[in-house]
């Protein structure tokens, strides 16, 4: 299950350097640069993009096969949470609601 | 410290408390998730204090469960991070006349909520000398709730069994990341349309299947909003 420790290590330095020149870019030059209007559009679409692009495989994807079924505890789970989330925009409600009803799920499906 | 410096200090560290509710759920929940996907407690106390960018942290760890490659993972904190470009290029004037020093620290402590009630209460031409200090305690509260409510994630995690699969939290933390940038048009459509990509591509070697989801998301919020009205790309 774990993976090899060099990977971790390595990973983690990748992240920090990203995470540190990110952050970093215009306000260590001290620049004046502005950002062209597209450009600041794309660096505002990607981030949403990137992260459906995450969750929508872990949600509708059983060992690698698509799983839309109510029987699949991860895509209940996470459709519970989109809904929880619209409605309270409450981080802490979504991951609880989400957690109870992979629960249940599994309880009664498996 | 002149008293006017320790005034904005404060104020910005009153002022961030309000985030509090928000951020100590989401780093508890990094915390046990980091534990979940594999990291032992001394990595995971390492990615919360090097990387301190709790999106990018969560974006990761499903890709590290289900073994993508490292510049895969490494990519996809790259894109979940571009929004603290713009960040930068709004903060940039304010900070320009400090030492750089200074500016290594502010870039380092940027997080989301203290962004956002910085922009809201300076301008960069107002003249103003302490904002930094507002910034900056601001930014100290969330840095101390960040890192004590991973810890406690991180040492609780390694206590919680296996088979609850806690795992499947930092799935659901995302979520409710997400929701919130959805309410502008062609973000929502752009991300739409990346899910669709992802589980159609998924069988991609090497993980590229994210990759083009992300591309085709870009281009698909583009395409909406040139195609709509110009209120479907107000700012959030």
């Amino acid at each position: 299950m774990a993976a090899e420790s060099w990977l971790i290590w390595a990973l983690i330095a990748g992240m920090a350097l990203i995470a540190f020149l990110t952050r970093a870019v215009f306000i260590l030059p001290g620049s004046h640069l502005r950002l062209p209007p597209t450009a600041e559009r794309v660096l505002r679409y990607a981030p949403a993009a990137a992260i459906m692009a995450i969750i929508v495989p872990d949600l509708a994807l059983a060992h690698g096969a698509l799983s839309i079924s109510i029987e699949n505890p991860r895509l209940v789970g996470g459709l519970v949470a989109f809904a929880i989330a619209a409605a309270t925009r409450s981080i802490l409600a979504t991951i609880v609601g989400g957690m109870l009803a992979l629960t249940l799920v599994r309880q009664f499906a498996g | 410290m002149q008293r006017a410096q320790i005034s904005a200090l404060r104020e910005g560290a009153l002022a961030s408390v309000g985030l509090l509710v928000g951020i100590v759920p989401w780093g508890i929940v990094a915390g046990v998730a980091m534990v979940s996907a594999g990291l032992t407690q001394a990595q995971a106390v390492a990615m919360s204090l090097l990387v301190f960018a709790g999106t990018a942290q969560l974006a990761v760890l499903p890709l590290l469960i289900a073994k993508a490659p490292l510049w895969v993972m490494i990519a996809t904190a790259l894109v979940v991070n571009l929004r603290y470009v713009i960040y930068s290029g709004v903060l940039a004037p304010h900070f320009e006349h400090l030492p750089r020093r200074w500016r290594v620290l502010l870039s380092y402590v940027t997080v989301d909520g203290v962004f956002a009630l910085f922009a809201g209460r300076y301008r960069p031409d107002d003249g103003n000398r302490h904002k930094h200090w507002y910034f900056l305690g601001g930014s100290l509260v969330m840095w101390w709730a960040w890192q004590i409510s991973s810890g406690v994630g991180i040492f609780a995690g390694a206590m919680i069994p296996w088979e609850w699969s806690l795992e499947f939290a930092s799935t659901l933390a995302l979520i409710g990341v997400l929701i919130p940038l959805l309410f502008d048009r062609a973000v929502a459509w752009g991300a739409l349309a990346a899910g669709g990509v992802a589980l159609i591509a998924a069988r991609l070697p090497l993980n590229l299947g994210l990759l083009a989801a992300i591309v085709v998301g870009v281009a698909v919020g583009l395409a909406v909003a040139r195609l709509g009205p110009r209120n479907g790309e107000g700012r959030d």
